[in-house]
């Protein structure tokens, strides 16, 4: 049975992974939460489809590693189905010379590995691994953390600001002097200042420029490179962790635990507007006309879209709705997913298999990730794009199941490839981008175009259309120094606070942003229902 | 007997000088010891062809703080700025709102007459210009204490030294939400990005995003180079005095005006004197010892050389604790702009306002576009010098016609990029340093093609030669690069942003320090002011 107006706590627009965790907290709660996604599947860009018969692909993400261990603990997750594997191969860079860096998650082994290309790296790097660890560590307690109200501290921010500033003291003098300096830095200086080999610099230094529009020598990268290592089990290698089942297994996990909870999930259901009255929210609007009532509405959608086009102009007043609309989404990030007839040839392997169950990284040095980007600047789609690909069929053959024997399924990230391109669009670009994939990705395994048995290729403009992301950016806005901490997605509405009362904000474009970590959603519930918890009183 | 002072200064530049005046003013005895033969390190004026006098490098003053003027009483010692009106940005025939030989973009101080400029390009910008000055204003007042304070250590167990930022984050609360906001833009964005914010005329937020490129090695997309936009407010709120300029005889006349204000106070200054060592007894500085063998004691020793100067070249290997020395080596210095000093025997025609007018009287910003800025970034990343430069244009004889014979003129071209480290294939920047000038020659052509035949004298200064000449290590013009990581409490390095080194009696006073480059004189001032601290002094 429907239940009818009045009848929810809480609705919740969106049901992407942060939305599902923000309504399972809140239904764990008490709270009766409505969870509405415009599209027929939840999950946003944890998905995954069926490519060809059998044959099933990450459509979008395809690691999970960053995985918040607490959401998975406390939503029982692992009973619900999540099952993790983590290849002992973390990363594969096959270069153009046939050799190839390894980064492994055992420290010891990569730095033996190492010795090949450099002496000094390889006595240099469990040294790097530590002090990424030590300041991942820190960035892992921030992350937690609300950020503090600038406007007016309270008594809780400023104790929560005690908290941290003891975790900072933790890190030592000299931890705690070299965050301060290498947070706001170029990742291609912090990694150039303990590594020398430019290969092994661009495999580390590319987690920096993941999803970002910006090149290894943008200030801030560091500060998006640490962010990445923080929590788990990252360190200078980074998390690879992919779900048994693919992300939709998480999704699945995820949805289980917001129903499990009392969370009613409605698909195809978009939401066109926020309602208010008296700069309170009152509900929302879908495109069906239907009007559904609530004294909480959480956006797990990014705040662009929630406060330039959902919200109401009038109530969120001139001056915020000119701040949201300059929120900075520049989308750079494609993907293009293969099925394969069986496994490619990577002659940099050399045959052992092991090493293409990490991230296989195409991003051959700083200077050629800075040379891909420059393309970016100007509307133009790189002509060798970095890559990150992934055959997830090799940890997980559950995906190849139903396929003819020898199918493996791979899956790329495709950087750069922005929004707007001058001179042209995407619909015309869109096979191009695919072609020119393959043919790169053939450079390291020749002959990988004639395994192409299916092929989707997935461009900004689509992510835009399909999951209503601002300029089709999958971490809901810049992960870059000016949308961080106390100012993501603005100031003084970082704490998942925004500026309606009882309008909330639980996606990526909230601190600690994107990826797939669930820290937004989290943070966001413990603040919805500290808010709800002091109102009751 | 070798002499002794309370007080040696290395470096006869506009730091060193201010810190010696300082110093002097309270009683010590000060001795300054530059190593050429002309005072200013890069504030100079000097006669490159005969009958023409430069601003070698350094050829405005934007910044000089206005407490040092009026402490050292600069303009009795001979300080006259000479204002400048305007910056015009020509742009190529077809890409402005004229139709015709080319348009241009014309920014005046009198903001009707900008305003109604801009209105040929876009409404919205000419009314978002409007509100876009009133709040840099607001911001530049905010900000400007900063440059003032002494930087805290913020890992140092001792509250004491948080207090000025602690009454910094209460004004910054006191802000209205949106500047709060901004503030942060400011501190986080690109200029471009920033700029983005309000504008859409390309020419305008490519000029105006240049400001904030000046020497670092960033593009105007680059996120830390918002910051720089402030500056260019600061002179608005200094009152009577505008410090934003040229000043009469050049560069080299703020450093002579400093010079005679630190004598008057009782400070000697020796030029052609260099220094080869800093003399040290255990881990204390007791004076130096000039290339001539000739020692000098004192009780302390400033050094407005920059950090890599200071410490690696003037000290004896093995003399800084190890961690230290690390970080030192770590500073970045990646200096990135050239300059290209013109004598001319007629003035520059320009195609798209041509003959002579007002608009020469200003700035000239070659920064057609951001692409260009930004093309000319990515030329300098790869280790090329810009193919198709920026150039800041400055025609100080308009206003100061005593700088070159009658009817003539001398042309300041400030360039970017030029990046200190080409790439191998090019060869040293000896090889490069003509044809580097030809591409700046060049550049201007596209927009003043006159100027192959007006030339007769050239003058081209590369980092290189910025590195030789002045001692700048890397060629950098602020001794250190402006970048967030080099900022504040980490300028130059973590834990030593308080004008102290980890030598006792061992002071740096020059724009490797807190606040950084530029002719602002922040840095000899309060390093001055530490170590009279130090001594249980006031700087009287």
């Amino acid at each position: 049975m429907t239940p009818t107006n009045g009848s929810y706590d809480a609705i919740v627009i969106g049901g992407g992974h942060n939305a599902l965790v923000t309504a399972a907290y809140l239904g764990k709660a008490g709270r009766r939460v409505l969870v509405l996604e415009q599209r027929e599947v939840v999950g946003g860009l944890l998905e995954t489809i069926e490519l060809a018969p059998g044959a099933r692909v990450p459509r979008y993400a395809h690691t999970v590693g960053r995985l918040r261990p607490a959401v998975v603990r406390e939503l029982g997750l692992k009973a619900r189905g999540l099952s993790l594997a983590a290849p002992a191969v973390r990363v594969f860079a096959p270069q153009a010379d046939g050799r190839a860096i390894v980064l492994r998650a055992d420290v010891a082994e990569t730095a033996a590995g190492l010795r090949a290309w450099s002496e000094a790296d390889a006595e240099a790097y469990a040294g790097f691994d530590r002090l990424v660890r030590a300041l991942g560590g820190f960035m892992s307690s921030l992350a937690e953390a609300t950020p503090p109200d600038v406007a007016g501290p309270s008594l809780g921010d400023a104790i929560a600001g005690l908290r941290l500033g003891r975790r900072f003291r933790g890190l030592g003098t000299l931890d705690g002097r070299t965050i301060l300096r290498v947070l706001p830095m170029p990742v291609a200086d912090f990694v150039a200042e303990s590594l020398e080999t430019d290969a092994l610099q661009a495999a580390i230094a590319w987690r920096g420029v993941r999803y970002a529009a910006m090149g290894p020598w943008s200030a801030g990268t560091t500060a998006h490179l640490l962010a990445d290592a923080a929590g788990n089990d990252g360190g200078a290698a980074g998390e690879t962790v992919v779900a048994i089942g693919g992300p939709g297994a998480l999704v699945n996990a995820l949805a289980l635990a917001a129903r499990g909870a009392g969370a009613e999930v409605r698909t195809g259901a978009r939401v066109v507007a926020v309602t208010s009255r008296d700069g309170a929210v009152t509900g929302v609007t879908l495109e069906s006309g239907e009007q559904i009532e609530a004294p909480i509405v959480v956006g797990g959608i990014d705040p662009k879209h929630l406060l330039v086009d959902l919200a109401d102009p009038v109530a969120v007043g001139p001056q915020l709705r000119w701040r949201a609309g300059n929120i900075r989404t520049p989308g750079v990030t494609a993907k293009v997913n293969l099925v394969l007839k069986k496994l490619p040839v990577f002659p940099a392997a050399g045959g052992d298999e092991s090493l293409l169950r990490g991230r296989i990284l195409l991003a051959e040095g700083i200077d050629p990730i800075e040379r891909a980007f420059d393309a970016a600047k100007y509307g133009q789609i790189s002509q060798t794009p970095i890559l990150e690909a992934m055959i997830p069929s090799l940890l997980d053959p559950s995906l190849v199941e139903g396929a003819p024997a020898g199918t493996q399924v791979m899956s790329v990230i495709v950087q750069y490839a922005p929004r707007n391109l001058r001179d042209t669009d995407w619909d015309a670009q869109r096979d191009a981008l695919g072609d020119r994939v393959v043919e790169r990705l053939g450079s390291v395994a020749p002959g990988i175009a004639k395994l192409v048995k299916a092929r989707e290729v997935l461009t900004p403009l689509d992510l835009e259309r399909e999951h209503g992301l601002a300029g089709g950016h999958p971490l809901h806005g810049e992960p870059a120094l000016d949308s961080w901490f106390a100012w993501r997605p603005l100031l003084g509405h970082a704490r998942y606070r925004m500026p309606l009362a009882g309008l909330y904000l639980c996606g990526s474009g909230a601190h600690p942003g994107g990826g797939v970590t669930g820290g937004p959603g989290q943070n966001a519930a413990r603040e919805i229902l500290a808010d709800s918890r002091s109102r009751r009183r | 007997m070798p002499e002794r002072y309370d007080a040696v200064i290395i470096g006869g530049g506009h730091n060193g000088l201010i810190s010696a005046a300082y110093l002097a003013r309270a009683g010590l005895r000060t001795l300054v010891l530059e190593r050429r033969h002309v005072l200013g390190g890069a504030a100079v004026t000097e006669e490159i062809v005969p009958g023409f006098r430069f601003s070698v490098a350094s050829y405005v003053v934007s910044l000089l703080r206005p407490e040092v003027i009026r402490e050292l009483d600069l303009p009795r010692h001979g300080l006259e700025i000479l204002p400048l009106d305007g910056t015009l940005t020509p742009v190529r025939p077809g890409e402005g709102p004229a139709s015709g030989g080319g348009d241009y973009l014309w920014r005046v101080n009198d903001h009707g007459r900008t305003v109604r400029e801009l209105r040929r390009w876009s409404l919205a910008d000419a009314e978002a210009y409007e509100e876009y000055g009133q709040l840099m204003v607001e911001m530049a007042r905010f900000i400007k204490p900063i440059l003032g304070i002494i930087p805290p250590d913020p890992t140092a167990n001792d509250p004491r030294g948080l207090m000025p930022v602690a009454s910094l984050l209460r004004s910054f609360q006191q802000l209205p939400q949106r500047q709060q906001a901004v503030f942060v833009q400011l501190m986080t964005m690109s200029a471009t990005d920033f700029l983005r914010q309000w504008f859409v005329t390309d020419p305008l937020i490519a000029t105006m995003s240049a400001s904030g490129i000046i020497g670092t090695y960033l593009g105007i997309q680059s996120p830390g180079t918002a910051y720089v936009l402030l500056h260019h407010y600061m002179g608005e709120i200094d009152g009577a005095f505008r410090a934003w300029g040229i000043p009469r005889g050049g560069t080299g006349g703020i450093s002579y005006a400093i010079a005679s204000a630190a004598q008057a106070l009782g400070a000697e200054i020796r030029t052609e004197a260099p220094v080869a060592r800093i003399n040290l007894k255990g881990d204390r500085a007791t004076g130096v010892v000039l290339e001539s063998g000739e020692e000098i004691e004192a009780a302390h020793v400033l050094s407005s050389a920059d950090a890599k100067v200071t410490f690696l070249d003037l000290l004896e290997p093995g003399t800084l604790p190890p961690e230290f020395e690390a970080e030192i080596r770590r500073f970045k210095f990646r200096g990135s702009s050239g300059k290209v000093n013109l004598a001319v025997d007629r003035l520059p025609d320009f195609t798209c306002l041509p003959g002579y007018g007002e608009h020469l009287r200003g700035a000239i910003s070659f920064s057609p576009s951001v692409d260009d800025m930004e093309r000319a970034y990515d030329d300098a990343k790869y280790g090329h010098w810009s193919r198709r430069p920026y150039v800041d244009m400055i025609i100080p004889t308009l206003v100061d016609p005593a700088m070159a014979p009658p009817g003539k003129h001398v042309i300041s071209c400030f360039v970017q990029y030029a990046p200190y480290k080409l790439d191998p294939s090019l060869g040293t920047w000896d090889d490069n340093r003509e044809a580097f000038g030809d591409a700046v020659i060049d550049r201007i052509a596209e927009f003043a093609p006159n100027i192959r035949d007006i030339i007769v004298g050239r003058q081209v200064l590369t980092p290189l030669d910025i590195e030789r000449t002045m001692g700048l290590t890397e060629g950098n013009i602020f001794q250190g690069e402006l970048t967030l990581e080099q900022l504040f409490f980490n300028r130059p390095v973590p834990g030593y942003a308080r004008f102290r080194t980890p030598l006792r009696n061992l002071w740096l006073s020059g724009s490797s320090t807190h606040p950084g480059g530029g002719i602002m004189g922040a840095n000899g001032r309060l390093a001055a002011i530490e170590l009279l601290r130090s001594l249980g002094r006031k700087a009287a």
